[in-house]
């Protein structure tokens, strides 16, 4: 057994730092193929389940390629003692990583505004005024995670509020997008997240055609926000289609 | 929290949907902003930034450190924002470290192009940090404090980190450019002597004597816009944010580029809107760049006429 | 099942009352009536554990693991193989570090920023399983004698707690070390470790440390068993229901040969007798056969795929 924090690391690291390098050329350049063979505007495969953790009030399982993340929903349940009376419900939100969720162990914590941005992107979207004085807790761990986990997050969660009965708005759906200097290319890879110019994720709810969550980085001009706006959006309201022919699954399995 | 009477929110609101707000404003303007730099004498660059009754300070160190072993060819910068209790009861205990993070996260957004800061075209440009690639870099430490809060503090607070003045004298080249946050820094002389001794250590040679002012004028500055009723604001004080409904901040460099973007608040928008609210950050930007420099070139002057 | 139970007359309140109250209002009374009828409220048999579902792999991130179902309870297993120095008292040993998590999605009593008590206590019997059953040799992580060698890092996560926890992390980690591939490596000249890409084998400048992407050598799995005791019946397996009805837990480890490795008592009501020890060992071991098949099965599918 290990006595003692032990010097390890991993023995590919130099490699794949050459490896990056030689992929960040490439992305330079304005024709390159996707590592996954999928064209500049389609998004992974997404695989949805809801009723993941039989103990929680609700709960969801998202696999978009290889990213894997869980949310389970916990409440309403009384608030903290500590809490302030509230009229209106509150939302607590939790983000976790596996050690084994990167390639380097360790390396996926470090996301520590995650559970604050969910609960942002989350809130517009609940209708908080249906249980007052206690609290929801949405917690999520990425099992694996390989690109847009928070987008995935984000979309996994409003799947796990629904399976938990809690009362919304609309499910949300959530996007991200990277910049590379012309190319606009949705539902980035990790691979891809490290070599971008700049990056744009939506949080949206289709049917009240609004943004709950919205953040940007790098440079970018005008019309390309218009222009990678609306390719987020259109993904959003295909993803929320899908959640919904889940939610809707689910319910037949139940009557069945 | 602020506490507001029905009849109160009514004047607030009211006010907003006619442009004349409490305070005599108009929707998009701003409160007069003061700027005072060097306050911290023993930061590399600091200033003081008056808006309204708003008081933030802004200091940036300069250390030398080892570039990150996955990004060798980049600096470090650490952004930390702390929201002092004696700002307001607010700021006590939890609530206080909350906000803290949230400020910090969203002025990293909108300056550094996200968290690694791997992104070109962000406001602070990391790879002009590095003195040898791997070896040898200068780790940036700006830190915030909210010294008296009357709402808009990211905005406060990111113009204050533009004009701590950067002073930037190593002996490589460094050719990006910086702006006025940056503008009160001093960093001193550096030189690196490469050589491929047994340990692979690098011999620094650091000189007191010698600086070289940066430009910092690339460095963005940030608009929120918080949307109460039906319309958005500039510059919101601390009463107004207490209605708002969602807000949005918009980092625009000096060319009307859009660096970041943070939205604040539960509420939704609609996609519309926001773009709208977006183009109207940019023009909001301009004024508020122009006024910055001419801050800053006062203040540069009342310092050349004291010395 | 339960509904006849609760219609029985001769307790004049669990006939007014529906069943689901009456669990949650008597949940000892509740149980007791099952046990008389050698039931459980689940349907299963006193000495009958859980349909255990094993699926190797599905970490793509990771060199080894396991996905590990016993009824409703899941664990994660992963393993990351990291290369280390060794001490200077073995250096042609490699290492492992084996650590529970309870993250907060798994229960309801968990929050986050307040680890679970029983998350150290379980990580603690997983690796004393792990190491006295000999399971791993660790010569075979060794690389270069006194230079590098393996860390294996055992990460072992409860996405879902309904009891017998320590039960399915060991099964999940011996199927997470079943799965486990030694990836191809060489030495580069300052001397640290690479691994090797399918691509470069040939063209590779430096010799390989190991000749093909191996697998460990196996030879003595542990299987765990915990049983709930309660007046003079012994409940295999029991959820997370039965864990707070029932205070007395009693855990079997037992190699593939049939030895026993460990057992716990940790306090509670019961005291155990001779002949009960036997039992829960007799029922062990049946289940010890089981999951032997369970786990040869999953890792036969996984070779044929």
């Amino acid at each position: 057994m290990a006595s003692g924090p032990l010097e390890t690391y991993s023995p590919s690291q130099t490699l794949e730092r050459r490896h990056q390098q030689q992929k960040r050329k490439s992305f330079n350049e304005i024709d390159w193929a996707r590592s996954d063979g999928r064209n500049f505007h389609q998004c992974r495969p997404a695989y949805l389940r809801t009723g993941a953790t039989s103990s929680a009030s609700g709960s969801a399982y998202a696999e978009f390629g290889s990213t894997k993340v869980i949310v389970s929903v916990f409440g309403p349940r009384e608030s903290k003692k500590a809490m302030m009376y509230s009229d209106v419900g509150r939302l607590n939100c939790n983000v976790s990583y596996t050690t084994f969720s990167t390639s380097t162990r360790g390396q996926g914590s470090d996301n520590k505004d995650f559970s604050s941005m969910l609960q942002k992107a989350l809130e517009g979207a609940i209708i908080l005024e249906t249980f007052p004085k206690t609290t929801v807790d949405i917690f999520a761990l990425v099992l694996e995670s390989a690109g847009g986990d928070l987008p995935i997050i984000i979309s996994c969660a409003s799947l796990a509020l629904a399976d938990a009965g809690i009362m919304m708005y609309d499910l949300v759906s959530a996007v991200s997008l990277s910049c590379f200097g012309k190319n606009l290319v949705i539902d980035p890879t990790s691979e891809e997240e490290a070599c971008q110019d700049g990056s744009l994720m939506i949080a949206y709810m289709p049917i009240r055609n609004e943004v709950t969550q919205f953040t940007l980085t790098g440079e970018w001009s005008t019309a390309k926000i218009n222009e990678a706006m609306e390719l987020c959006l259109d993904a959003c309201s295909k993803l929320s289609n899908i959640l919904r022919s889940c939610l809707k699954e689910n319910v037949l399995d139940f009557t069945d | 929290m602020v506490g507001l009477s029905a009849g109160e929110k009514q004047f607030m609101h009211g006010g907003i949907a006619q442009d004349l707000r409490s305070d005599g404003r108009q929707r998009l303007q701003f409160r007069p902003i003061s700027i005072q730099t060097g306050v911290i004498p023993q930061a590399n660059g600091s200033a003081r930034v008056t808006l309204g009754a708003t008081v933030v300070i802004a200091s940036i160190k300069a250390e030398l450190g080892k570039p990150a072993p996955l990004r060798p060819d980049k600096g470090k910068v650490v952004i930390f924002i702390d929201c002092s209790p004696t700002a307001g009861t607010m700021f006590e205990g939890r609530g206080g470290e909350e906000l803290s993070s949230e400020l910090s996260v969203g002025l990293q957004r909108c300056l550094l192009g996200g968290k690694s800061g791997a992104e070109a075209g962000a406001g602070i440009d990391l790879s002009s940090l590095v003195l040898a690639e791997g070896k040898i870099c200068w780790d940036l430490y700006i830190d915030g404090l909210v010294i008296s809060s009357d709402g808009n503090l990211l905005d406060a607070l990111a113009a204050a980190i533009k004009v701590c003045r950067f002073i930037f004298l190593v002996r490589f080249e460094i050719s990006s450019p910086w702006q006025v946050a940056l503008s009160n820094t001093g960093i001193p002389k550096v030189s690196v002597i490469v050589e491929a001794s047994a340990e692979d250590q690098l011999e620094v040679n650091v000189s007191d004597e010698e600086f070289l002012q940066f430009d910092t004028s690339g460095v963005p500055v940030i608009v929120t816009l918080t949307k109460v009723g039906r319309h958005y604001i500039a510059d919101a004080t601390s009463e107004e944010e207490s209605q708002m409904s969602s807000a949005v901040s918009v980092s625009v460099n000096r060319h009307g580029r859009v660096c970041g973007l943070t939205k604040r608040g539960g509420a939704g928008l609609d996609p519309s809107v926001m773009l709208d609210m977006i183009s109207v950050a940019k023009h909001a930007s301009e004024n508020l760049i122009a006024v910055l420099d001419s801050e800053i070139a006062a203040a540069e002057a009342a310092e050349d006429d004291g010395s | 099942m339960a509904s006849t139970d609760g219609d029985r007359p001769e307790s004049k309140l669990a006939a007014e009352i529906e069943v689901e109250a009456y669990r949650r209002l008597f949940p000892l009374p509740y149980y007791d009536r099952h046990l008389v009828e050698s039931v459980r409220p689940d349907g299963r048999a006193l000495g009958q554990a859980r349909e255990t579902t094993i699926a190797v792999g599905p970490v793509s991130s990771a060199n080894g693991s396991a996905l590990v179902k016993l009824g409703d309870t899941t664990m994660l297993a992963a393993i990351k193989l990291e290369v280390m120095t060794p001490s200077t008292k073995s250096p042609d040993e490699g290492s492992l570090a084996v650590d529970f998590y309870m993250p907060p999605i798994c229960s309801p009593s968990i929050r986050p920023g307040r680890p679970a008590d029983t998350a150290p206590v379980i990580a603690k019997q997983l690796s004393d399983a792990i190491s006295s059953s000999g399971m791993i040799n660790l010569k075979e992580l060794s690389l270069v004698s006194g230079k590098a060698a393996w860390m294996a890092y055992l990460d072992i996560y409860c996405l879902n707690a309904d009891g017998s926890l320590f039960d399915a992390a060991l099964l999940s980690a011996t199927a997470a070390f079943s799965h486990l591939q030694i990836p191809l490596v060489s030495l580069n000249d300052s001397g640290r470790v690479i691994t090797i890409s399918e691509e470069q084998k040939g063209k590779s400048v430096s010799e390989p440390l190991n000749k093909e992407i191996r697998k460990l050598a196996i030879k003595n799995t542990p299987f765990s068993l915990t049983c709930i005791l309660h007046d003079k019946h012994i409940l295999a397996d029991p959820t997370s229901e039965e864990e707070s009805v029932m205070d007395t837990h009693v855990t079997v480890v037992l190699d593939s040969k049939g030895r026993l490795v460990s057992s716990y008592k940790a306090g509670g009501s019961v005291l155990l007798s001779r002949s009960m020890i036997k039992n829960c060992m007799e029922i062990a071991k049946q289940r010890m056969e089981e999951l032997g098949e369970i786990l040869k099965e999953s890792l036969s599918a996984m070779e044929i795929d």
